[in-house]
């Protein structure tokens, strides 16, 4: 018998596994997905769709039906997801200084070269990033999307057109696949500017979300 | 329509959200410049790069992780949060300075070590040196310096006791001071396992505790350990300035509180959150260079 998402959903409330189980089936790629491209680590990805799931299926009561069950999913994963990498990123960030100030810059060569499209990805505050990934990656609708980040819809163009900037403005540091043509053009250009740029690549999304 | 104005709504017209007036009027300018129609290119080309490229594969074993938990506790929320709410740790707001705890938990090694006279192998010695040096300078690099020494990895919150099952430690989401735990990081002492737990308050400031088996080594450099009373315990501490390491040791485990707190009257709360099962009056002088 194939249930509707609401006969699901209320299934789940009353604990039945094999409801969460067709859920999860239902839903798991998507998270995952989503979880691993925001992380860029399938071990934290693991964990987190794990934390992500079971802290759906213990608040489950409080899933309106107001929107889908998977923008609702989506929430959560965000939400899990940001908390981490709000904790990682402090972390990371202090053992990068403790790095560079042990270390001389040899990076010039590295920096030149191309940057990857999901290096640039983890680049981006996770904020960027999870709006970016929710709207190009998994195809949410600015309604949808917010509805996942709980913002007004209205806001949700501006939100994206500045995280594309930022995206754009971190893959214009080591060049875009779609710039090589430039880079080839002025090489020795960028070479100061871009001297410590992976180091400090998380940086102008960070200075830009200074405001909050 | 100006150029600046298109390119506002560009995003929006390729992902299909915007009005159907708006999308003409859009379409009009673009047909007559050059310039937006290359900035429309490249905003396809990157949402074309931030496409799924390849299908991504669900783990096989991560249902069964989930269903093992809804096995195991089905308040599995609560757990997340954990093992805080178990124990009823309630406290009051401090008006207090600023002030850093941290907790590391080792595990393992523990209790056989307080009652030999010499070091077994897998004794370590914890280099407090570390992070007592560059404390005037800059405490939360100190505390950086202190986690890349013992490979510090982050870690969810309601992991450390897995990580650290022999220690006897909390670490709840809040502590007195307002402050919020903000990380939790597990680290590697030697051969064994540690914990590091970081808070934050408002202000920024920040606080830590540090968790670890009753080793008999402690290097604290060329900084003084001193016992002290904090408050039913007797404990230690290094003092660096403002800054306060104290410690209170039990038998199974070392809590470590590193802060700008003040002795008498701020860090009994904290030290009673993150050590609420340590017997009063228990001195289990501990390690350091003074008393090992």
């Amino acid at each position: 018998m194939i249930l509707t998402e609401s006969e699901l959903v209320a299934r789940c409330r009353q604990g039945d596994r094999e409801a969460q189980r067709e859920l999860y089936s239902q839903t798991s790629e998507r998270i995952y997905r989503l979880l691993l491209r925001m992380t860029g680590n399938q071990d934290t990805a693991f964990d987190l769709a794990q934390d992500t799931y079971l802290r759906a299926f213990a608040r489950i009561d409080q899933f309106d039906g107001r929107s889908a069950f998977g923008t609702w999913l989506y929430r959560i994963a965000v939400t899990e997801a940001l908390q981490f990498l709000r904790q990682e990123k402090r972390f990371r960030r202090s053992l990068q200084e403790d790095a560079r100030e042990t270390a001389v810059d040899s990076s010039s060569e590295q920096t030149a070269a191309r940057m990857d499209v999901n290096e640039a990805l983890a680049a981006l505050e996770p904020g960027d990033r999870a709006i970016l990934l929710l709207r190009y990656q998994e195809g949410q609708s600015y309604r949808a999307i917010a509805e996942t980040l709980e913002c007004e819809e209205g806001t949700v163009a501006s939100r994206l057109n500045r995280a594309r900037n930022r995206f754009r403005g971190i893959l214009g540091k080591g060049y875009a696949p779609w710039e090589e043509g430039e880079a080839a053009e002025h090489p020795k250009k960028g070479d100061t500017g871009r001297a410590g740029a992976p180091a400090a690549a998380g940086k102008p999304a960070s200075r830009g979300r200074g405001r909050e | 329509m100006d150029c600046q104005r298109i390119r506002e709504q560009l995003g929006a017209y390729l992902d299909d959200e915007v009005p159907q007036d708006a999308r003409r009027e859009v379409e009009t300018h673009l047909n007559a410049c050059p310039e937006c129609t290359g900035e429309l290119d490249v905003l396809g080309r990157i949402a074309e790069g931030l496409a799924p490229q390849e299908p991504i594969a669900v783990p096989d074993a991560l249902w069964s992780a989930i269903e093992q938990r809804l096995d195991g506790d089905t308040q599995q929320e609560t757990q997340r949060a954990p093992l805080t709410a178990k124990f009823h740790i309630f406290r009051k707001p401090m008006t207090a300075a600023a002030s850093v705890l941290f907790a590391v938990g080792i595990g393992l090694v523990a209790i056989a070590l307080l009652h030999e006279t010499t070091p077994t192998a897998s004794a370590s010695t914890v280099d407090f040196s570390v992070l007592l040096d560059a404390l005037p300078l800059d405490a939360q690099k100190a505390l950086r310096k202190f986690l890349t020494l013992y490979d510090a990895k982050e870690i969810q919150p309601y992991t450390a006791h897995s990580h650290a099952p022999d220690l006897d430690f909390e670490i709840p989401e809040t502590l007195p001071g307002g402050f919020r735990r903000e990380a939790v990081y597990a680290l590697r002492f030697g051969g064994g396992p540690g914990i590091t737990a970081e808070y934050y308050r408002d202000d920024g400031e920040f606080l830590a505790a540090l968790f670890h088996p009753p080793v008999q080594q402690e290097d604290f450099g060329t900084h003084k350990d001193r016992p002290c009373v904090i408050g039913q315990h007797r404990g230690h501490t290094v003092e660096v300035g403002p800054w306060r390491l104290v410690h209170l040791t039990d038998p199974t485990t070392c809590h470590c509180v590193l802060s700008r707190l003040d002795l008498e009257h701020e860090v009994p709360s904290v030290m009673a959150a993150v050590a609420p099962r340590t017997t009063p009056l228990d001195d289990h002088g501990h390690g350091g260079a003074d008393h090992g």
